[in-house]
């Protein structure tokens, strides 16, 4: 302690520096695919290379620095991986709607302020437990809101959209955080009951009714998103967040049980009353013979056509022909990528969000607190399914369903959700890897 | 709580493993059938994206070539001597794929067959590099030019090459078509364009130079005479008798009319100078079946024309053993009527033949083949189809040819200093017209070009004459090819 007290910054410098080098490492693979694409589509670099690379620099900087000073203590990997798949991400979307790519530069400057911001609000996650309930009813109203009447606004068929002036926005991408944060602290504080909350029925042991009722409301809400927002992907993301956290915070199998029995239960009845469910459906089943259907198979074919001329190692950047595949800058950007890196880059894809994810959950298990913990984990199990859901929807492995690619996909919301995700995750890391004698620095100096 | 997270993180393992299984589903397993998938226009479009080279006359036109487009095909082929070079250039249609030159040399124009080069620039390591290559032919567009101008609105063909080399010079036929509206890039226009090039019964898709077969008439008494020389040389001198018509055996009293009912005779010579049908028919008979038969395979019947072009027809003569019991129509056929059928390039390759000692050349279209930066990179090696005949066979028939040109049939071909050697044709169709053919080579020593012209359908009568409408056509091809480029 008498060390540590002695030189409180021991371990700053050495985990800072890491994630420098590795932010280096990013904008080099940024810029240089930005320049390959460039060079594979017009055949010349692009004339704003110096300005692109100095406004990426200059936001990754700020980044980096605010790290210093608000989380110095934070993991070095999750911010530069992040940067990556967002300088990949935008590199696609340049190459393919030059009008998307100054909006997404936009996004991701207004992304890392909120990353900043969130990290400067948030001192530490212990915090966040005391206004549950404000995050539940922030996230419930989040969810609801694109079903107000004159803000609220349907596109493709998705009734997921806010307009205010010309700006549409997302709020449910936000309202996934709100929600994570809620069940958090409601599982932890409510964790005794509801691991234990059983009734003997005979030689049964089954749960205590008194204990399904959130299981329900979380599956009567996220249905409801369903039936009025026609948005499949957010319905089942939500539902499963809810499931995987209350089945990591009780370890009872009976909650995994019941999420695959109310979720057969929803899906089926889905399938049967609502026809956006059916169509989406079928045209994972017949893409073919629903190819010139609308809203068929034309895209899901478009974008495995867009893969298989990719192959193994891709058509390289810039030389393929992504703009053919409906929605390529959003929600097929990954058919985009695979086609022009090929099955190499979309691996290197796959294995970015690995690494995120993997170093999300390590930061989970080596919180001490159960909220923080079980926390991480909701904020990492958001990221993975999300990516699962569309990137298996994209290549067929499961029904698609419209929700983003994090931090690739063009778009707003999407963009600033996942950066305040990443300054909760490296906050809670933060808190957890300080040094005692360095908190208690930390503390003098607040108080 | 830990063992629960430790359980996620494999879970989460398990889900991108998973991915990439399917990716490897996609991208490996599935992805030559998807490649190859009736509705994946991918493959299609990276052809017609790609920058293909020019098609050059032998003198210089461009008659295809590529221009930069800022729509999704990236360049719009375009044709710019029109229905001219039509049925030689073909077209590079998205709708209905490639013809004519542009399907035999694409692997030249799009330089898939270039030799691999070391990349010079940045430029070439990421954008595709600039493989393609210019194809120049061997027709000129001054000759093809004046065969049309020659042909003018009369349904036909002409066809002018090099005996030497087989080097076709012009391959004109009437009608053609566009292929501009074919390698357009609304499909709309290209379809309706499509359907009334099909719907019209003189079929100018079909080329009548080389696609199509008509009666050659008189210009088979070439290979008749031929066969003479070759087969039965004491036929050559037998004096046949004066008659106006020749009674036809196995008939019970037909016969078989001279041309306008004029009397003819006399030995071989006299014979083919006046297309002497009596006596030619009846030199059908002595010859028999076989010898016949055999001359007309030698020179070229019976086997697709050996061009460099898709599709290419060939000549017809009847098999030996049909006429066993067909005599009259072993006359006939030894007058080139009955079921003996020739295509206009055939008949330009039989002239060729005896201009070129005997052998004939094997007809093409390219001259060369040159990258981008204009180096030669192929010129077309001329080779031999065909032994159709002896040298001294070819000489006997040049001197027949010679007097046709001089004082027989074919007078109007006749050119001042330069000796032609030719044979008129005046082929009955059965419906009262005539198809008008003149076959021909020029000079007579040493040719430079045969020349075959077909002119269909002229309505019968006195005048309608091989010698009369197709040889003033043939003479102003010889005389412009002789006056070089």
């Amino acid at each position: 302690m008498a060390i540590a007290a002695a030189n409180p910054t021991y371990r700053l410098p050495a985990r800072r520096r890491t994630e420098l080098g590795l932010i280096v490492l990013a904008v080099m693979l940024t810029g240089g695919l930005y320049m390959l694409a460039s060079l594979g589509k017009a055949g010349s670099l692009p004339a704003n290379i110096g300005p692109f690379l100095g406004i990426i620099c200059a936001l990754l900087l700020v980044a980096h620095l605010g790290m210093r000073k608000l989380a110095p203590y934070a993991d070095p990997i999750l911010l530069p991986t992040a940067a990556l798949l967002n300088g990949v991400g935008y590199v696609f979307i340049a190459r393919l709607d030059h009008h998307l790519a100054g909006l997404q530069a936009l996004w991701t400057a207004i992304g890392i302020g909120a990353f900043l911001l969130t990290l400067f609000l948030v001192r530490h996650a212990r915090d966040l437990e005391r206004y549950r309930y404000i995050f539940a009813l922030l996230g419930i109203g989040l969810l609801l809101m694109p079903l107000l009447p004159v803000v609220g606004t349907n596109i493709n068929g998705a009734r997921l959209w806010i307009r205010l002036g010309g700006v549409t926005f997302q709020p449910g991408e936000l309202a996934k955080i709100a929600l994570a944060i809620f069940f958090a602290s409601y599982m932890v504080e409510r964790g005794e009951l509801l691991a234990k909350g059983t009734l003997r029925i005979g030689r049964f042991m089954v749960l205590d009714p008194k204990y399904i009722a959130p299981v329900l409301v979380a599956w009567g809400l996220s249905l409801m998103i369903f039936l009025f927002e026609n948005d499949l992907g957010s319905s089942f993301l939500f539902f499963a967040l809810f499931i995987g956290m209350l089945w990591v915070s009780t370890g009872r199998h009976a909650y995994l049980g019941l999420g695959a029995v109310l979720f057969t239960v929803g899906a089926t009845f889905a399938l049967k009353v609502i026809g956006h469910a059916q169509s989406r459906i079928h045209s994972w089943l017949n893409p073919w013979t629903l190819y010139d259907t609308p809203g068929g198979g034309y895209q899901t074919i478009q974008g495995w056509f867009a893969m298989a001329a990719g192959g193994v190692f891709g058509d390289g950047p810039g030389r393929g022909s992504p703009q053919r595949i409906p929605a390529a800058a959003t929600d097929f950007i990954f058919a985009a990528i695979s086609e022009e890196l090929g099955l190499l880059g979309g691996a290197a894809i796959l294995a970015a969000y690995m690494l995120m994810v993997g170093t999300g959950l390590r930061i989970a298990v080596r919180c001490e607190r159960d909220f923080e913990k079980l926390l991480a984990t909701g904020l990492s199990l958001i990221l993975a399914v999300q990516t699962f859901v569309i990137i298996g929807g994209v290549t067929r492995l499961i029904p698609l369903t419209g929700v983003t690619l994090p931090f690739i996909s063009y778009g707003g919301s999407s963009l600033i959700a996942n950066y305040i995700l990443l300054a909760l995750l490296l906050r809670i890391s933060n808190d957890s890897a300080t040094p005692v004698a360095a908190a208690a620095t930390d503390m003098t100096v607040l108080s | 709580m830990n063992r629960q997270i430790r359980v996620v993180g494999i879970g989460v393992i398990v889900m991108f493993l998973v991915l990439f299984g399917q990716l490897n589903y996609v991208q490996v397993v599935r992805a030559t059938g998807l490649d190859h998938n009736r509705l994946n226009t991918r493959l299609a479009l990276a052809k017609f994206t790609t920058k293909r080279g020019d098609i050059n006359s032998a003198d210089g036109v461009i008659l295809a070539h590529s221009q930069p487009t800022s729509d999704s095909f990236k360049y719009q082929r375009t044709y710019p001597t029109n229905d001219l070079f039509g049925q030689v250039t073909g077209y590079f249609s998205f709708t209905y794929g490639l013809e004519g030159a542009e399907r035999t040399f694409d692997a030249d124009l799009t330089g898939a067959n270039a030799p691999f080069q070391l990349p010079k620039s940045l430029k070439d390591l990421t954008v595709k590099q600039d493989r393609s290559q210019t194809v120049t032919l061997t027709l000129s567009n001054k000759l093809q030019q004046l065969a049309k101008t020659q042909l003018g609105s009369r349904k036909g063909a002409v066809v002018a090459l090099d005996p030497s080399t087989g080097a076709i010079l012009a391959l004109w036929s009437n009608p053609s078509f566009d292929p501009n509206p074919l390698a357009a890039h609304d499909q709309t226009q290209v379809r309706s364009y499509w359907q009334a090039q099909n719907a019209n019964t003189d079929q100018p898709l079909l080329a009548a130079s080389f696609r199509r077969r008509f009666f050659p008439g008189s210009t088979f008494k070439m290979i008749t005479a031929s066969a003479v020389f070759d087969k039965r040389p004491d036929l050559a001198t037998k004096a046949y008798p004066q008659l106006p018509a020749l009674p036809l055996p196995q008939t019970g009293g037909q016969v078989l009319r001279n041309f306008g009912g004029e009397v003819c005779g006399g030995p071989l010579p006299d014979l083919f100078r006046v297309s002497c049908n009596s006596g030619f028919a009846a030199i059908g008979l002595d010859l028999g079946a076989q010898a016949l038969a055999d001359e007309a395979t030698g020179f070229g019947f019976d086997q697709r024309l050996p061009i460099d072009l898709p599709e290419a027809a060939q000549s017809l003569f009847p098999a030996a053993s049909t006429f066993a019991h067909d005599l009259p129509g072993l006359a006939k056929s030894a007058i080139g009527q009955q079921n003996v059928q020739a295509v206009p390039l055939g008949m330009a390759l039989v002239a060729a033949g005896i201009a070129n000692g005997g052998v004939i050349m094997k007809p093409h279209i390219l001259a060369q083949v040159a990258d981008s930066q204009g180096q030669v990179v192929r010129t077309y090696q001329p080779s031999p189809w065909l032994t159709a005949t002896s040298a001294q066979t070819a000489t006997q028939m040049t001197q027949l040819m010679t007097t046709v040109v001089q004082s027989g049939t074919g007078t109007a071909a006749r050119i001042p200093g330069i000796d032609v050697a030719g044979k008129t044709g005046t082929a009955q169709t059965g419906n009262n017209t005539i198809h008008a053919w003149f076959v021909c080579f020029a000079p007579a020593i040493q040719p430079k070009v045969a020349v075959a012209v077909l002119v269909e359908n002229q309505p019968e009568g006195g005048e309608a004459t091989g010698g009369v409408i197709a040889a003033p056509i043939a003479k102003a091809v010889l005389q412009a090819a002789l006056q070089g480029p």
